[in-house]
């Protein structure tokens, strides 16, 4: 099996309850790390702008970049589950290696500020699914624009569409994320 | 590791942070100390919280909290205090309220105290306004700070306050227009975003007029309308123009329910004043292209059942009353009042419902003020205005530096000699700063005391501060009124060092008053009494532990149903039993600068003041999603998302040689600050938004490094008494 997320981008007003709501759960401190991310995305000139956001963390690809890329096996993909974990045990450290990094496409590899910071990232909260919960960002989101599951079981319930603004598909890595899209060419502009 | 394993506890409680939300907060405690926390996750709708309540547990625990009673020991704002103990600092306080009292007259004491916090028992405002007025009264200050140009329009139009449907109407509307109306910034009432979603999804077309492309006109809207701050009325004054001359308008609507509409048409067609208010009147006015406005008039006037948020953001403004009742009559001319999907105008912010959940929860009416009931009332204000709250004061909030300045000498109604603050981020949030801090320092003042949670700007001016407990350390209950549910605030955490709620201390100070019977009964005493007496509510123990008690009701509430529906047995409540567009209350006034219809006039600071030669930006002071007014500052979990910065269209930072995020100066008469910029396309040109609520911080010259927005805004107010937050003058350049 294989657990992915969906993201519905016509719905994200950029809030970051999402964001924040990791970070607290996940007790991450303000700073560089954050495993759940924001971006927003704008273009145009007044008045004719366009503005979307991308909430982004780990798509826990079905071909993960990080784990290939990792000299030491830090990175394991779970059979179960197909979450891609990190065992900060093992990993090296930014001041030593940061291959993981620049091997993904989506940022998801996550540094504190402390020295030689182990990697860090989303991990699907493996602790609220173990409870039967929602990952805390689907759970937060005050718009209901998060979800996450089985990845199947989203693009039977959402469509298979795996572009949105702000987000390259790889289909080398195939990243486990489907959206509802919010495209340039569907706002309307104006005045 | 489940809750249960790591020796966790869950404790639902409902958040309190002035937003117009209450929303669910799931709290996770270990030995005492709150470990994370989630929101609502039992039946939808879910009250899900903003990140302002995700990152509680930083403000909760922020090294600047105030665990212990402080009193001043060099000059004021200097910011040198000594830690006393709790006796010594009631003592102090109790014993000069009784000295000032004494000496100079309840009139001398002025509260100022504001709804920081929203619960039925504790909130600061309730419970000093108690104190006072059973200590012999006090002075206040009148009008709503955030929207008293709404309060004259629908006073003046309806005749009441209750003008708002719930947010679950929304998915009825087939249009809605958000007029300076944000909500993924502002919330107003859990769930408004949801909501709004739910009405685009079911096709609802969606508007925004606003001089900044905020984040809801980037989600909902499928138009954006920039419009010049200050110029709404002018705008919808074209779209009736559009609507009348295309015979759009529902005359079956107006003729039934409204009254004086022909007066208004008069004068919208020219026929009063020989000036038409067509479009192109309109467009060099506010910057919108006539034919923009002709088809949102027109698109207006034939999609029903249509919705306009009217804001209360341009209604902070040198007219903002004007721009109310021209809302308001456009909703009247489409007749979209009293019908699901329709509104009413509504004022954005729902708290116009307040005082009837505060009755409904068993809470006794506030005391009279033995001192302001014998007052006459303020000589300027609405006469009917003063039956609602914040109307007793002698002096309007925007006056307030001036008062304390000038007393008796000045006009107003005392000499002030002790400040009370309770609540509020007294001075930072309020009108031109400077002028407060100079009052504050001022030793006519000869007390201030600071209920507090943290060394607020207020607070380094105080003589005494007292540190008070936040929402998740004491029961309380809250609600918002126009939300489907009341909130137990839930006790989670002992409260930090000795902060005390503001309940407890103003018993305290109560006792050393020799008041007797202040408060008699225990807390849970109160809450249970206040749950006895709620219809909504059964179960006591249940809701306590439940945390959210939602209501589900069949249908949204629709304000005025009952008047549109039946209007012979439902009069509108005012002297006309209709929708006043001709408003008599207005009439009575004889005010040349309040006409009875609604109309544009001259503003002071917009483009057309000759000070425009030297400020030619205009100042717009919007709300910051990171805060709730000044609540949530430096919280590192928020601060680090959005820092505070100057919003300036890049046309006019290109042509200043500013680029994004260069330290600029922003400054007028006033005052100045330096912060950095933020280089838009997303705001207007001729337009910069320093949103309020940063923290005022002076450096050795005078210039705020915080960028506190009120540095630069005017403390006058619209002759309907809103405070201009977004009527000002500035200009911005690259600082040296």
């Amino acid at each position: 099996m294989q657990l992915g997320f969906f993201f519905d981008q016509t719905r994200c007003t950029g809030c970051y309850a999402c964001v924040v709501a990791c970070k607290d759960w996940h007790d991450v401190p303000a700073g560089p790390a954050s495993w759940q991310r924001v971006v927003t995305i704008e273009r145009g000139k007044f008045p004719d702008v366009f503005v979307a956001y991308l909430a982004t963390s780990c798509y826990h690809c079905e071909n993960p970049a990080c784990v290939a890329a990792c000299p030491v096996s830090a990175i394991t993909k779970r059979e179960q589950d197909g979450i891609v974990v990190v065992d900060g045990d093992k990993c090296q450290g930014r001041d030593n290696c940061d291959l993981c990094l620049q091997a993904c496409p989506y940022n998801a590899p996550q540094f504190g500020a402390e020295p030689n910071a182990r990697m860090q990232k989303c991990d699907l909260c493996l602790d609220r699914l173990a409870q039967g919960k929602q990952p805390i960002c689907v759970a937060a989101c005050p718009t209901r624009a998060l979800d996450a599951g089985p990845i199947d079981e989203l693009r039977a319930k959402y469509g298979g569409r795996t572009e949105a603004e702000g987000f390259a598909y790889s289909a080398n890595l195939r990243p486990a994320v489907v959206f509802k899209a919010k495209m340039a060419e569907q706002a309307e502009v104006t005045a | 590791m489940s809750a249960q394993e790591s020796g966790e506890r869950a404790i639902m409680t409902t958040c309190c942070s002035h937003c117009g939300g209450a929303c669910g907060l799931k709290v996770y405690v270990k030995d005492g100390v709150i470990t994370r926390i989630e929101t609502d996750d039992a039946d939808e709708p879910q009250a899900r919280a903003c990140l302002k309540g995700r990152a509680y547990r930083q403000r909760v625990y922020h090294p600047g909290r105030l665990l212990h009673p402080l009193k001043r020991v060099g000059e004021r704002g200097e910011g040198k205090f000594e830690r006393i103990s709790w006796d010594e600092a009631l003592d102090t306080v109790a014993g000069e309220i009784r000295r000032v009292r004494d000496t100079y007259g309840p009139q001398a004491i002025l509260l100022k105290m504001s709804v920081g916090d929203m619960n039925f028992l504790h909130t600061g405002a309730m419970v000093a306004d108690k104190l006072l007025c059973m200590a012999g009264g006090y002075s206040s200050t009148w009008g709503y700070f955030s929207y008293e140009g709404g309060t004259f329009a629908e006073l003046t139009t309806y005749g009441t306050l209750s003008t708002q449907s719930s947010r679950h109407d929304f998915p009825n509307s087939r249009m809605i227009i958000m007029w300076g109306w944000n909500p993924a910034s502002t919330v107003q009432d859990t769930n408004t975003t949801w909501f709004l979603a739910q009405a685009r999804e079911a096709g609802c077309r969606i508007v925004s007029v606003d001089p900044r492309h905020t984040d809801s006109t980037a989600t909902f809207a499928h138009q954006w309308i920039p419009i010049r701050p200050g110029t709404d009325t002018a705008m919808m004054l074209a779209m009736a123009h559009v609507m009348i001359q295309d015979g759009l308008q529902d005359q079956a609507f107006l003729d039934r329910y409204t009254y004086g509409f022909d007066r208004f048409k008069a004068y919208v067609t020219g026929e009063e004043d020989g000036v038409p208010k067509t479009p192109q009147w309109a467009e060099p006015i506010t910057g919108v292209a006539a034919p923009v406005i002709e088809n949102l008039a027109r698109e207006y006037a034939i999609t029903k059942p249509a919705a306009l948020i009217a804001g209360i953001g341009p209604g902070r403004s040198a007219r903002g009353e004007q721009y109310h009742r021209a809302a308001i009559t456009l909703s009247a001319m489409t007749g979209n009042i009293g019908i699901p999907g329709g509104s009413a105008a509504q004022r954005s912010w729902p708290a116009g419902l307040l005082p009837f959940p505060f009755m409904m929860m068993g809470i006794p009416e506030m005391l009279q003020n033995p001192w302001e009931a014998q007052q006459p009332a303020a000589k300027d204000m609405l006469p009917l205005r003063r039956f609602w709250p914040w109307g007793m004061g002698g002096v309007h909030v925007a006056q307030m530096a001036d008062a304390l300045l000038e007393g008796r000498s000045g006009g107003y109604p005392a000499d002030y000699k002790l400040l009370y603050i309770a609540s509020t981020s007294y001075p930072n949030q309020y009108l031109n700063v400077n002028k407060h801090v100079r009052a504050m320092k001022s030793p006519s003042l000869e007390f201030i005391v600071m209920h507090e949670q943290f060394m607020t700007p207020g607070a380094k001016l105080a003589d005494i501060v007292l540190p008070c407990s936040t929402f998740l350390e004491r029961n309380d209950i809250a609600q918002w009124s126009s939300t489907w549910f009341y909130g137990f605030q839930n006790k989670v955490i002992e409260p930090l060092g000795e902060s005390k709620s503001q309940l407890e201390i103003c018993r305290e100070l109560a006792k050393r008053l020799d008041i007797l019977h202040y408060f008699d009964q225990t807390e849970e005493e109160a809450l249970r009494a206040m749950v006895d007496g709620c219809a909504d509510i059964s179960d006591f123990d249940e809701f306590r532990t439940k945390g959210l008690h939602k209501m589900h009701p069949d249908q949204p509430h629709v304000a005025f149903r009952e008047q549109i529906e039946d209007p012979e047995n439902n009069p509108f409540p005012t002297p006309s039993g209709k929708i006043e567009i001709y408003s008599q209350s207005i009439e009575q006034m004889d005010n040349p600068e309040l006409p009875p219809i609604p109309k544009y006039l001259p503003n002071w600071e917009d483009l057309n003041d000759p000070l425009a030669a030297k400020y030619p930006l205009q100042l717009i002071t919007t709300h910051f999603k990171g805060r709730a007014h000044s609540q949530f500052h430096k919280v590192p979990w928020i601060e680090e998302l959005m820092p505070q910065t100057a919003l300036i269209n890049a046309s006019d930072a290109g042509a200043r040689g500013i680029r994004d995020g260069d330290p600029v100066r922003v400054f007028n008469e006033r005052g100045q600050m330096i912060i950095p910029a933020k280089v838009s396309e997303r705001m207007m040109p001729g337009v910069v938004d320093v949103p309020q609520g940063a923290w005022f911080d002076p450096d050795e010259n005078g210039v705020d490094r915080g960028g506190c927005a009120n540095v630069l805004t005017n403390d006058a107010y619209s002759p309907g008494g809103a405070c201009a937050t977004n009527t000002a003058l500035v200009e911005v350049e690259k600082a040296r």
